[in-house]
């Protein structure tokens, strides 16, 4: 939250010369700033989503041979009080056979 | 002195916008109720068609009064400034409710969810997986826009409009993954309350992301048309701070709503 405080602070004081004199604080050069997110950007950010990319494609496969989670008839889970409007009424938006189960069970034992 | 203060600031010719906005929030809001009982979604669609329209027509008309009739003024700009900060400091508390929400019901569970968070019989998804990386696509957005944002003030043009692309595509990048996420999760809407106030967070977050999106892909359009210059660019300002505030609810939904035991 003090963050926000302050980044609206910034918004609000926002003219070139303040700008420039409170990021050259982060940058180090005053008119350099654009070259160092450049940089930034190539260099941390997009290798980071690369390595996160690389971690969870990993992950999925190690888990694809999982079976889905035993069918037990909770009260407190797929709830329905009233059929959705699309479809027969009793899937969800999203509905995935081989991991939602219907309130009955899994459809075709996928 | 207050008549040199009216000589600064400009006043905006009547838009049908407010009206028209507030007409489609109407129609958009009866409507959705209206389909969920008398399976029609006439009033609802209407209701969507008048949204577009009107953010078009607002935009379009915005953009004309400062960029092309130069009313855009220093005092114009300092409210326009103070009007983002005030609707992107009601988005936070919009997010907060469903917040509070999700702690209300996780930190102190009722015995018919198993009297513990979460409810029993929900897989949870894992957070490293992609939640995780979905916060790196939105943390690297963040530092190309900061980076689109400098080249800006730098005038340099060709840098601008290469980081601006590389946000937006972050930007459809985690939509994607999110919605791949909303398939293959192990639980839906309809599971008790964990169900409802996932999907009812992130959905609206990712509604938030694309609309962030949205704006970027004006801005991008706007520097492509030579509208911005190095000290005066609010619009894209004012999508850079709406959507690093979309990236800061989406970093907090991942310390709260993604674990695997309640805090």
């Amino acid at each position: 939250m003090a963050a926000f405080g302050r980044f609206s602070q910034m918004l609000l004081r926002s003219s070139l010369t303040q700008t420039r004199r409170q990021l050259s604080a982060a940058a180090g050069h005053g008119g350099d700033s654009a070259k160092t997110w450049k940089i930034l950007s190539f260099v941390v950010a997009l290798p980071g989503v690369a390595v996160c990319m690389l971690n969870t494609f990993l992950k999925e496969q190690e888990h694809s041979h999982d079976a889905p989670p035993e069918f037990v008839p909770y009260t407190h889970l797929r709830i329905r009080t009233k059929r959705f409007p699309w479809g027969d009424g009793n899937k969800t938006l999203f509905h995935n056979s081989h991991v939602n189960a219907l309130p009955d069970g899994y459809e075709g034992h996928d | 002195m207050a008549h040199q203060a009216h000589a600064m600031l400009y006043s905006v010719d009547p838009s049908p916008s407010p009206l028209t906005g507030a007409v489609a929030a109407l129609l958009m809001t009866s409507g959705l109720a209206i389909s969920m009982h008398f399976h029609t979604t006439t009033l609802m669609s209407l209701g969507l068609v008048l949204l577009l329209l009107t953010m078009y027509q607002s935009s379009r008309d915005i953009i004309r009064e400062g960029t092309f009739q130069g009313h855009h003024t220093p005092p114009v700009q300092k409210g326009l400034r103070y009007g983002m900060i005030l609707f992107i400091t009601s988005e936070v508390f919009f997010f907060l409710g469903f917040f509070s929400a999700f702690y209300h019901s996780s930190l102190a569970p009722t015995p018919e969810l198993g009297g513990c968070s979460p409810p029993t019989g929900i897989t949870t998804l894992n957070p490293f997986e992609v939640p995780l990386l979905n916060t790196a696509v939105l943390l690297a957005s963040g530092v190309t826009v900061t980076s689109a944002h400098h080249s800006i003030m730098e005038g340099q043009r060709k840098q601008a409009i290469q980081s601006l692309t590389l946000t937006i595509l972050l930007g459809f990048y985690f939509t994607a993954l999110q919605a791949m996420e909303y398939y293959e999760a192990p639980f839906t809407i309809a599971d008790g309350v964990y169900g409802s106030t996932f999907f009812v967070a992130t959905g609206f977050h990712g509604l938030h992301v694309i609309i962030g999106s949205t704006f970027f892909a004006i801005c991008l359009l706007r520097q492509a048309q030579y509208h911005f210059t190095s000290d005066h660019h609010f619009g894209f300002e004012a999508a850079a701070s709406y959507s690093h505030s979309c990236l800061m609810s989406y970093d907090s939904s991942f310390t709260s709503l993604f674990t695997d035991e309640a805090s």
